[in-house]
């Protein structure tokens, strides 16, 4: 049986892990490795943040404080006063979005530890993300014009009295559509990524193995693509190095959209 | 093989096609007036964002079925 008949096999595992076992059962609920990596992912980004605060100074360091400095520094400008605009609306938002940047960076590069889990890698978390942001934004929208006003305004004012109800409706399916679309967007992201690169170490391991088992010139002959696999797989994990960075800032950057949004209308 | 694999790549033919043109515009707009930098590069990550969503909706469809 060559390698290429044993990697439908393998995927399927994969996958079964990537779906997160249950380790411990309540009857309403359990635990599953994700748990376990969401607690962790928590307390660490906890823990640095704290030990950074401490440290701030008025003249940078280096190491690890500037590198949180720098991060902080960055969303604050591009996210905060590139979407929200006025002093005022950044110091009263920033440190929800702050907690999202940092929570989602941290969990997606525990992710990337070979054998560890990325706690945005399942949908439950991912959506209670979206559902906090959605909750947020809409508190604010509803704090800022009043709650009748706010649910009004949904629909743009100056339209016809008949289409004014279907826009509405079709307005108030596309602001629930965002909850699915900011979750579903980090999970599919982070699930993807792993299964690529699950998906390549397995292809390497399997092209290797005969090698290992018996060794002579022909089975090494025939592991030479493992070399091939494995530095495409190194190529993915430095994407998926990226995509880390890019869905925590595209999901704070869509949070301060949507709330700039319910803010900003009167 | 089964027929999903073959909804995915339809998927993922249209979602690079789309973040291409973004990608495209925005190579452009820099080149025109580098100092917008910044704003070009967050306006085309959103973009990007949510043409990728649905490329890999289609990826996350097609493994679970």
């Amino acid at each position: 049986m060559g390698p290429l008949e044993e990697l439908g096999h393998h995927i399927s595992e994969l996958l079964e892990d990537l779906g997160g076992m249950t380790m411990f059962d309540f009857g309403w609920g359990s635990i599953t490795p994700f748990t376990v990596y969401l607690i962790l992912t928590l307390i660490l980004v906890a823990v640095i943040i704290l030990s950074v605060k401490k440290r701030v100074t008025l003249i940078p360091k280096r190491g690890p404080t500037a590198a949180v400095e720098a991060a902080v520094d960055y969303v604050r400008k591009e996210i905060g006063f590139g979407v929200l605009g006025s002093k005022e609306l950044v110091d009263k938002h920033m440190p929800f979005l702050f907690t999202i940047f940092f929570f989602i960076l941290a969990s997606n590069l525990i992710g990337l530890i070979p054998g560890a889990k990325a706690a945005t890698g399942t949908f439950s978390v991912t959506l209670t993300l979206a559902i906090f942001s959605f909750v947020y934004f809409n508190y604010h929208g509803m704090k800022h014009a009043g709650v009748l006003h706010y649910v009004k305004n949904i629909a743009p004012a100056g339209l016809i009295p008949g289409l004014n109800v279907l826009v509405w409706l079709i307005e108030l399916f596309s602001l629930f559509l965002r909850i699915v679309t900011l979750s579903v967007r980090l999970f599919a992201n982070m699930f993807a990524g792993h299964i690529i690169m699950g998906v390549f170490s397995i292809l390497a391991s399997l092209f290797v193995l005969p090698a290992i088992h018996n060794f002579s010139l022909a089975t090494l002959g025939g592991a030479t693509p493992a070399l091939g696999w494995l530095i495409l797989l190194i190529c993915i994990y430095a994407l998926e190095l990226l995509v880390a960075f890019i869905q925590a800032y595209v999901f704070t950057l869509l949070s301060a959209v949507y709330l700039h949004l319910a803010t900003s209308k009167h | 093989m089964d027929m999903s694999v073959i909804g995915y790549a339809i998927a993922a033919i249209g979602a690079s096609i789309s973040i291409s043109f973004a990608a495209y515009a925005a190579v452009m707009a820099t080149a025109r007036q580098p100092e917008m930098q910044p704003k070009i590069f967050t306006t085309f990550i959103l973009g990007a964002a949510f043409v990728e969503a649905l490329g890999l909706i289609a990826f996350v469809l097609a493994l679970m079925k």
